[in-house]
């Protein structure tokens, strides 16, 4: 594996001393080029709850639910985690959570050990931990809330830095109360301790994203926030976040962030940030894809972005050995994106009025889907691991769709 | 212990308002009618209270179920000075419907400030301004500093004949709002224009966002005359929903006939808000609305017909509640209600100086998603297609009366005489 991730970094390397073609996609066999279709292999069905964020731990998928769905005079409120087996292209139902108090579950993610899963509550903000010991039977292991959380937590990133593990966590703003995001150590989980909390966006801090001892935040108006956590050699720890850079995002709204590295050369160059416009759930939706060079991280800016008229983005995953993003789209279904290589040059035509790569005019766009269903979609999620898609469905449930073909 | 500290502080500012109310009306040589008629011979002080005792059946009221409630509603206290030579005026209403309304009250169709089909309590200082009116040839003037309304639409609901609120409050009215607005009147015509605070109040005792204050302007014109007042209007507000900013703008329009006189009274309003960022609109709101009332003998009927269209917003766990702010920019539908609405209402025999009426309203509501697919269907959430409310209860007044509400110095009124004429307190609704 390591000397064919070798051979390929020098492949990538060559091609791209050689590849004067603007960052669009050129000869360059390491950058997928050729466009294919997402298609549904498989669909969970989840007719009672609205479906939202989703997370893949082996053969065991967990989605959230959100806000309150009325069915056969049933109301359903966003308080259940929906257990699946996805061992086979269908994901089966096995069995559900629930949450006492939630109206809407805000995140969901497993440990990278697969030991623990972590779930983001709104509007009474708090985390929950479970014991993954048997993953289709989740252990509670507590509960965690302060009066910083309390608000709503939004969205939860659990990331280690150093030794420890961490919960990132964006919590609502509510009355007066700003939003805020708020850094949890729960190395023990049985015992979170809040080591950071601090008021930060405008009007929202939405997402984070941590990796290599940086923390990247999405500020809506703001644009976003680069921050040392103990990787950027300012002296910034998690408990005393060193801000980096910023950058503003063209139309603002900065509502998820993703810092590519490439698998294969392991340039670390882009960081993808989505826009969430107003959109009307679950018919409309607005917001482009904005790349951002963060070679410099003391003077982050926007190079390019991704626009699909009609639709906005939500949720990020990516294929980084492939070097493909996926991108929920809402109404749009699932986009995706071919990211390696350099996307922020680009020839006078590829570019926008404003000076930006247009990655659609750049034919980066290699993929959308689900294609050939029979009814619409509200696709509110994607993860991409062990090689497989899946993507969460707001009005269908859980969908696992085909990925681009072996090369 | 805080909490303990604000009762007891709430308690001493009811009872202080109530004292001044009662005193001011003991003062005032036209104590039970509606206004200080001259103010030549020095300062005039007119105060009242009023409140509302109010049952209202909702049904159903959500998920197919009846829900019947009580209520003090509109408690309120007000107070005018009015200086010598009437160049300055004050103008003072304390509402207390945090402490008697603070579950909302039920109003299928309204929303606004983190209530949803309940309408939400206003605050406690309500309305404190001061305007001062000047002369300059044949135009009046006046200018108007404090917080109250912005001129912008039409009348508040709390001082037109129905008790229970239009469904198109929050498109119609801009309200509560810290501000400076001038005036100027010419024969029948005026126009007002006003800078204010765009952030709309986040609970009962919130006050303006007072760095917000000149992010938000609005102009009115109004031709009136022989009872008759027509007015458009315009607004640009500074994200409402989110107090500290980042939020969606509205840009709103108003266009609206009333009539008044001998008894009878008219009321024809077109509405628009736009909600977006720069020129772009994300969504749009229309409200079409016609009420009147008729005097007949000691007994007030009034009849109106509404079709207003209004955003829906995750709800929490009490299904009349939403986050307030919401966590992000969109919505998850667009509900059109069609209303009509009839009440009765006449005076009662009024003790000492209360005066009392009773009424009964009753209403029926249609509420119709506008977007497919949609979240809120309002078929699923309410458990029927047509929802009814019915209304009763007496309302009970003390010295001034409930006045127009929404208009300032020489916009209160087109009486010419002297810069103090204006403040028009007729409407009294029974």
């Amino acid at each position: 594996m390591k000397s064919a991730r070798l051979l390929l970094a020098l492949a990538v390397t060559a091609i791209g001393c050689s590849n004067d073609d603007g960052g669009g996609v050129g000869p360059d066999p390491l950058v997928i080029s050729t466009p294919f279709d997402l298609t549904s292999m498989g669909r969970g069905p989840v007719p009672d709850r609205f479906t939202a964020e989703l997370w893949v731990n082996g053969s065991t998928a967990y989605t959230t639910t959100w806000g309150t769905r009325t069915v056969n005079d049933v109301q359903a409120r966003g308080n259940a985690v929906k257990i699946w087996d996805v061992s086979s292209a269908t994901p089966v139902l096995v069995d559900s959570l629930i949450i006492e108090g939630a109206t809407t579950l805000g995140d969901i993610q497993a440990t990278a050990d697969g030991k623990y899963l972590i779930v983001a509550t709104e509007s009474a903000g708090s985390i929950v931990i479970y014991d993954l010991q048997n993953p289709r039977r989740p252990a509670l292991v507590t509960r965690f809330s302060n009066s910083d959380i309390d608000k709503g937590v939004h969205t939860a990133e659990v990331q280690p830095v150093g030794n420890k593990l961490y919960a990132f966590l964006c919590i609502d703003p509510r009355g007066s109360d700003k939003a805020r995001l708020v850094i949890v150590d729960i190395t023990d989980p049985s015992a979170p301790a809040m080591v950071f909390s601090q008021i930060m966006g405008t009007p929202f801090v939405h997402d984070v994203f941590v990796r290599d001892g940086i923390l990247m935040t999405a500020l809506w108006n703001d644009g976003i926030a680069i921050f040392d956590i103990g990787g950027g050699g300012r002296g910034g720890s998690v408990a005393n976040p060193v801000q980096m850079g910023t950058a503003p995002i063209v139309g603002g709204k900065a509502h998820n962030i993703f810092w590519f590295r490439d698998q294969v050369t392991g340039i670390k160059r882009f960081a993808f940030v989505g826009e969430e416009g107003p959109g009307s759930i679950p018919s409309s939706s607005v917001g482009d894809v904005h790349v951002i060079d963060v070679t410099d991280m003391t003077n982050p800016r926007e190079v390019a972005f991704y626009n699909v008229p009609g639709a906005g983005v939500h949720n990020f995953s990516a294929d980084e050995e492939r070097g493909i993003l996926y991108a929920a789209y809402y109404n749009g279904g699932v986009r995706a994106l071919s990211i390696r290589g350099d996307l922020g040059t680009c020839t006078a035509d590829q570019k926008s009025s404003d000076g930006r790569c247009d990655l659609r005019k750049m034919n980066r766009e290699l993929a959308k889907g689900p294609v050939g269903l029979s009814f619409p979609v509200y696709v509110w999620g994607v993860h991409f691991t062990d090689g497989k898609l899946y993507a969460s469905d707001m009005l269908n449930g859980l969908f696992r769709l085909s990925t681009v073909p072996a090369f | 212990m805080q909490r303990l500290v604000f009762r007891v502080h709430f308690r001493v500012i009811a009872i202080a308002a109530m004292f001044i109310a009662a005193r001011a009306q003991s003062q005032d040589p036209h104590a039970g009618h509606d206004m200080p008629a001259d103010s030549a011979h020095g300062p005039v002080v007119a105060a009242g209270a009023n409140g509302i005792l109010l049952g209202t059946i909702a049904s159903p009221g959500v998920n197919n179920r009846t829900l019947a409630e009580g209520y003090l509603t509109q408690p309120m206290v007000m107070a005018m000075l009015t200086s010598r030579g009437g160049h300055f005026v004050a103008d003072l209403t304390l509402n207390f419907e945090g402490t008697s309304l603070k579950r909302g009250e039920l109003n299928a169709g309204v929303h606004g400030e983190g209530y949803i089909d309940r309408r939400h309590p206003h605050t406690l200082v309500h309305e404190l301004v001061g305007t001062g009116l000047f002369a300059a040839g044949p135009a009046r003037l006046s200018i108007t500093a404090g917080k109250g309304f912005v001129p912008f639409g039409t009348d508040d609901p709390m001082s037109r004949p129905f008790v229970k609120y239009p469904v198109n409050h929050h498109l119609a009215q801009l309200l509560e709002r810290a501000l400076i607005s001038g005036a100027v009147a010419s024969g029948p015509l005026l126009l007002e224009a006003a800078l204010f605070n765009g952030d709309e109040p986040q609970d009962p005792y919130d006050l303006p966002n007072y760095d917000r204050i000149g992010d938000s302007w609005s102009a009115r014109l109004t031709a009136r005359g022989k009872g008759l007042e027509v007015q458009g209007s315009y607004a640009k507000v500074e994200s409402p929903e989110h107090a500290s900013g980042g939020g969606l703008d509205d840009r709103k329009l108003s266009a609206s006939a009333r009539y008044e006189s001998n008894g009878r009274y008219a009321l024809a309003e077109w509405a628009r808000t736009e909600e977006g960022e720069g020129s772009a609109t994300s969504f749009t709101f229309r409200s079409l609305l016609a009420e009147g009332s008729v005097d007949i003998g000691r007994v007030t009927v009034a009849v109106r017909g509404e079709r207003s269209e209004r955003p829906e917003h995750e709800r929490g766990l009490n299904p009349f509640r939403t986050p307030q702010p919401h966590a992000d920019l969109s919505i998850i539908g667009r509900t059109r209600w069609d209303i009509l609405s009839a009440s009765i209402a006449a005076p009662l025999p009024s003790y000492r100086k209360l005066r009392f009426s009773s009424f009964v309203e009753v209403s029926t509501q249609k509420p119709t998603s506008l977007t497919n697919p949609s979240v809120f269907i309002p078929e699923d959430f309410y458990g029927a297609s047509r929802l009814w409310s019915f209304s009763f209860g007496a309302r009970v007044g003390v010295g001034m009366k409930h006045k127009r509400m929404g208009r300032y110095g020489v916009a209160v009124s087109n009486k010419m005489e002297a810069p103090m004429a204006g403040m028009d307190m007729h409407h009294d609704m029974r």
